[in-house]
């Protein structure tokens, strides 16, 4: 079964890679190719999740990597399957270039290495490949500056909480000299704590957690299949996903449990009011990711992982659908603004039906899937404390808010029908398979121990009908006041700029560091440049100096030297007159001469 | 007749020979005073051989030898001054000074 | 006797080397030269080396006769009619010659001669022809060919112009 471990993540991953490579060429046969693997791949994961194979190999000396299928994966493996081909059917009504549909693949086959990887290596590859694709498809429309700096803060802000995870595969290397996820806490002395703040810092980055949470804000430059699946569904689930997967560790390390869980607490409760404060229909649907993924970031923290999975799955569901719906307004209305889309569901009923069902569900109404989903999260979390049951409600109640606000906007009747374009086919397709799963999951809460067991929680506390009421209720009630309400209460600009967040990073952190650059800069052009200019320079004046001083005065002494040469040469040159005489009579002279010595030495 | 004698003979024929030789500008006077030169040697290789080892051939065949280099030292001499005066018109020995330098 | 003879000759020697740089004339200064070297021979022929001695008179005999041709050729003032003095150098040549026959008598005068060792044999000639035959063959030898190569040297420099120039290739 092999093959098949292998199989179900390369398989979008290489034809995705094949169109992105073709590029304008295979514009024509992209879309029906993608629809095509986006099938396989679904039946593919299904056969995966039913005969759950496991495949490894080598890689460092004594660092296998590896991937394996059981029952948590098996839920993410078909949800993500399920997801992305809805996304693509949808996306071959609207895009038409192979090199979206290659990188969508490309994000799909990464996103399902995630969710089925067993250590460390294997997760940080795919994780950077899923950011490097979410960037890339953010930016998609490149040609827009501002798209690609909202692409650029997106990867940034993301990439800046993944080095927690590279700090968390060192640390598990350092503790235990293995990197597989299900023995992180195991470890000995303080490696799993280091351990557990990287792999938490990673998460919250990639789930758009407080304090990241603006970059999710941005990534709403992207075109609506990349919100739809990337930035609602999959990706930034994997954050929650990963916490979900090592719930033992964060239990072990007890700091890290109560971090990820007031963090998720507090993200869905200020989140949800940064989306009650939108005027813009992705922003809002944005904030309103933010905050679900807060409910699953507490369940991880909490414990509660039957319930954290179950809302993953809910939520996947229901905020594709929503996001579609958005994106098939868009191109028929051209507008995604709130004041934009009155009465946006009565044109096209399907879109229009569809919508109301996802905010419905969205809501909390019952018997709704994310009513029954929250639920589960919320009882294991008051076991906790009861504060965060508290802080959890109320995060229930934003929902039920800005869910109102929408539907208010949406379904307002509007005397005047602009005419709007048609929706096609192929972006009405998906959208009431999605519905129908959006609003039935919660007939999970039937089967809830087997449920359980199936991601390992096995012996959860299933939705007591008491807060299944309670919550309930509130949704209803709060609802309706916020349909009421709407029009009176004026929204507060810190919840409107998402809480200042970017605005504080950039002061923060962008502003210090590229101030320091210019330092920097400054330092090295004119201590270091000045440095090896000054030599320069000094070279060439010493040169200068060398050819005056020196070398003036080392001509003149060769020149005298020759010339004392020459005086000795023309000295030497005077006895050959060329006379005989001179000649004899020097001969003369050194024969006398040598006859004195002969006689004086012997 | 002592040796010394001989030999006084010897060196004063030798010596107004040089004088003869490094003071003529003739070529052909030059050659005279390198004769008288040689007349000294012969007299003195005599008076060697008769008066220090007169059983011994060697003093003999030293004044052979000198009487053979005088006459063929003269003759190399005129056929050298022949081909000067051939060249130049000239038997001076002051213009053959080709070598200066 | 002999001793009278003998300082006769040498001053007869001594004085036509003299005479030969002091006169005018250039046939005048052949014979003198003549003059020295008959006294030579006879010198030699009072040492007993009668073979020497008369082949020095001899030759030199037909020697001056060839310079003196060679004179007339060659000298501008052949008979002596006009006085002439063709040195240059005097001084010098005066002085190097003056310091070497100086040296030269102080060298013969206090240099201690050998004993005589053995007595002249009773025909020094058929000795000297012996030894030329035979011990000292190489130095007859050589000046046989000694003598050839002056005799083609002297032809060769002699001669105006060789055979390849004759029919004007030069």
């Amino acid at each position: 079964m092999s093959v098949l471990g292998w199989a179900l993540p390369f398989l979008p991953a290489t034809a995705g890679g094949l169109l992105a490579l073709c590029g304008r060429r295979a514009d024509r046969a992209a879309p029906a190719v993608a629809v095509v693997v986006a099938c396989v791949t679904l039946a593919l994961a299904v056969v995966a999740a039913v005969t759950r194979p496991v495949v490894r190999a080598p890689f460092l000396e004594g660092l296998p990597v590896g991937m394996a299928i059981d029952g948590l994966s098996a839920v993410m493996v078909v949800t993500v399957a399920a997801v992305s081909l809805a996304v693509v059917v949808f996306a071959a009504g609207e895009m038409t270039a192979a090199r979206f549909f290659g990188l969508l693949l490309v994000f799909v086959g990464a996103m399902l290495v995630t969710v089925t990887a067993t250590d460390l290596v294997l997760l940080l590859m795919a994780w950077e490949v899923m950011g490097a694709m979410s960037y890339a498809l953010i930016g998609f429309w490149w040609r827009d500056p501002d798209r690609v700096r909202s692409a650029g803060i997106a990867f940034l802000t993301t990439r800046a909480g993944d080095l927690g995870l590279y700090v968390a595969a060192g640390a598990a290397l350092a503790g235990g000299g293995s990197l597989a996820l299900a023995g992180l806490a195991d470890a000995a002395g303080p490696w799993p704590h280091v351990v557990a703040a990287g792999v938490v810092a990673a998460a919250l980055g990639k789930s758009a957690q407080l304090p990241f949470s603006f970059w999710l804000s941005r990534a709403m430059a992207g075109p609506s299949p990349v919100s739809a699946l990337l930035h609602s569904a999959t990706m930034v689930a994997a954050g929650a996903y990963l916490l979900l997967r090592v719930e033992p560790l964060t239990a072990a390390t007890g700091w890290a449990a109560w971090l990820v869980a007031w963090t998720g607490a507090v993200t869905a409760l200020a989140l949800g009011a940064v989306a009650v404060a939108q005027h813009d229909l992705k922003q809002l649907l944005a904030a309103s990711t933010c905050s679900q993924l807060g409910f699953m970031v507490l369940a991880a923290g909490a414990g509660a992982v039957a319930g954290g999975a179950a809302h993953l799955v809910a939520h996947a569901a229901v905020k594709s659908l929503l996001f579609l719906c958005a994106g098939a307004w868009l191109t028929s209305l051209g507008t995604q603004s709130l004041p934009g889309l009155h009465g946006a569901a009565r044109r096209d009923r399907l879109v229009g039906a569809a919508f109301v069902a996802g905010a419905l569900t969205l809501a909390g109404l019952p018997p709704l899937s994310l009513w029954i989903t929250k639920d589960a999260v919320l009882t294991v979390a008051a076991e906790e404390s009861a504060a965060l049951y508290v802080v959890g409600l109320a995060g229930g109640v934003t929902a039920a808010a800005y869910a109102a606000k929408t539907l208010v906007v949406v379904l307002r009747p509007v005397g005047t029908e602009r005419p709007g374009r048609p929706v096609s086919v192929w972006e009405k397709a998906p959208l009431p398979l999605l519905a129908s799963a959006a609003a039935g999951f919660g007939v999970v809460v039937l089967w809830w121990d087997a449920w359980g067991r199936l991601t390992g929680d096995a012996g959860t506390r299933a939705p007591g009908p008491g807060g299944l009421a309670v919550s309930g209720a509130l949704a209803a009630v709060t609802m309706y006041a916020a349909a009421r309400l709407a029009h009176r209460v004026r929204r507060p600009a810190v919840l409107a700029d998402w809480l200042l967040l970017e605005r504080g990073v950039h002061r923060l952190v962008v502003s210090p560091v590229m101030g320091s650059a210019r330092l920097l800069a400054r330092f090295d052009d004119t201590v270091i440049d000045g440095t090896v200019r000054a030599t320069a320079s000094a070279g060439r004046r010493l040169a200068g100096i060398t050819d005056h001083r020196v070398e003036l005065p080392l001509d003149r002494i060769v020149r005298d030297v020759g010339r004392g040469v020459r005086g000795l040469a023309a000295l030497a040159r005077r006895p050959q007159t060329g006379q005989v005489h001179t000649y004899y009579a020097q001969a003369a002279v050194l024969l006398f001469a040598l006859a004195v010595v002969v006689v004086l030495a012997g | 007749m002592s040796l010394p004698a001989f030999l006084l003979l010897a060196s004063a024929l030798f010596a107004v020979g040089l004088y003869g030789a490094l003071s003529q500008q003739s070529v052909v006077m030059v050659m005279m005073g390198l004769e008288l030169m040689i007349n000294g040697v012969v007299v003195a290789g005599g008076a060697f051989w008769h008066h220090v080892a007169p059983a011994r051939p060697d003093g003999q065949v030293l004044v052979l030898v000198a009487i053979t280099v005088m006459a063929l030292e003269m003759a190399m001499g005129f056929a050298v001054v022949t081909a000067l005066f051939r060249a130049r018109e000239v038997d001076v020995t002051d213009e053959a000074g080709d070598l200066r330098g | 006797m002999r001793e009278v003879a003998f300082w006769v000759l040498a001053v007869g020697a001594v004085a036509g080397g003299v005479a030969v740089f002091a006169v005018a004339s250039m046939a005048r200064a052949t014979f003198a030269l003549l003059v020295s070297f008959l006294c030579t021979g006879g010198e030699l022929l009072l040492l007993g080396l009668d073979y020497l001695g008369t082949l020095v008179i001899l030759m030199m005999i037909m020697e001056m006769l060839v310079m003196a041709v060679f004179m007339v050729m060659y000298m501008m003032n052949p008979a002596g009619l006009t006085p002439m003095s063709m040195v240059h150098n005097r001084r010098g040549a005066t002085a190097v010659a003056g310091l070497t026959f100086a040296a030269l008598a102080a060298g013969a005068l206090t240099t201690p001669w050998p004993e005589r060792r053995g007595l002249p044999p009773p025909d020094p000639s058929r000795a000297l022809g012996a030894a030329v035959m035979g011990p000292a063959m190489p130095v007859m030898m050589v000046i046989g060919v000694a003598i050839l190569a002056t005799m083609v040297a002297s032809v060769v420099l002699a001669t105006a112009q060789g055979r390849y120039d004759r029919d004007g290739a030069r």
